[in-house]
């Protein structure tokens, strides 16, 4: 199906990014916790979709401890609408 | 990266991708929900606007060198107080929302900044004719007005987060603090 983006097709990815649209940055225990995935399997989602340029991380401070802010980037957005607009359009094919 | 066979089963079952929008619906509703606004957070920025517009409403109608200074001093009072609650909000959630920094710094929803800029042009008009107590009323009134402003948008942000989570960055209130500063020094030194 035209518009599907195999990057952010996969669940958790898909869970990530739309999660992070409804915020500017968020700390990476708080996407682990909202997400209920294990510090490994969440890092391996960042790290790709930060490579892919969807995501932009940094290292930060929060409650006094070293943490990374993830964020979604301008690129991650537009693909996590094309994407949406490409399920939903997948489902009233199928439907 | 999608295997073939994921991509194959999301082309066949309408459910798959029902699914995979209603998982990740949730996981942003979970997120959203979570969030909490700091305790006396409303009073704080409603108390911080008033005694900025009311140091405005003297500053100004005094025309002098330390009218200046206590419109600056208002200032800062008011950009400690948002600064305090918006690291706040950010230490309890573990989250940035850019919406709600411009939301109580820049009063960027409009029925907002229209009662502070009503409130401002009040407050002045009434410390020029020396009617102190009116100037302290709209000053109370304007801080009140932003504070529901931001309650209202609040709700409407908890309603639909992605439509309403962007706003100036950090960067771009620190460096309209920063012009404000320099603009307010440069009037002091002139003056």
């Amino acid at each position: 199906m035209e518009g599907l983006d195999p990057l952010i097709h996969a669940p958790t990815r898909l869970q990530l990014v739309t999660s992070l649209s409804a915020v500017s940055e968020a700390e990476f225990a708080t996407m682990r916790s909202v997400l209920g995935v294990s510090d490994s399997v969440l890092s391996k989602h960042v790290s790709a979709l930060v490579d892919a340029g969807y995501l932009h991380s940094r290292k930060g401070v929060h409650a006094g401890r070293r943490t990374t802010w993830i964020g979604l980037t301008d690129v991650g957005s537009k693909a996590l609408r094309d994407h949406v607009v490409a399920l939903r359009r997948l489902i009233d094919v199928l439907d | 990266m999608l295997s073939n066979m994921e991509s194959n089963s999301a082309r066949n079952d309408p459910d798959e991708p029902r699914t995979a929008l209603a998982s990740a619906d949730q996981a942003r509703h979970r997120l959203t929900t979570g969030l909490r606004l700091p305790a006396g957070f409303h009073p704080a920025l409603a108390t911080a606007v008033a005694v900025q517009l009311g140091a405005a409403a003297w500053g100004i109608a005094a025309q002098t060198v330390t009218g200046l200074v206590v419109v600056l001093a208002g200032l800062v009072v008011f950009v400690a107080v948002v600064g305090i609650l918006l690291h706040r909000f950010r230490r309890i959630n573990g989250v940035r929302v850019d919406g709600l920094a411009s939301q109580i710094a820049l009063m960027a929803q409009s029925p907002a900044s229209l009662v502070y800029l009503a409130a401002l042009a009040a407050g002045t008009w009434a410390g020029f004719a020396s009617q102190w107590w009116v100037a302290a009323a709209t000053a109370v009134a304007g801080g009140a007005g932003c504070a529901f402003g931001t309650r209202t948008w609040w709700h409407a942000y908890r309603h639909d987060p992605a439509a309403h989570a962007r706003g100036a960055s950090p960067r771009v209130l620190g460096a309209s603090a920063v012009l404000a500063s320099l603009a307010f020094a440069a009037l002091l030194l002139v003056g």
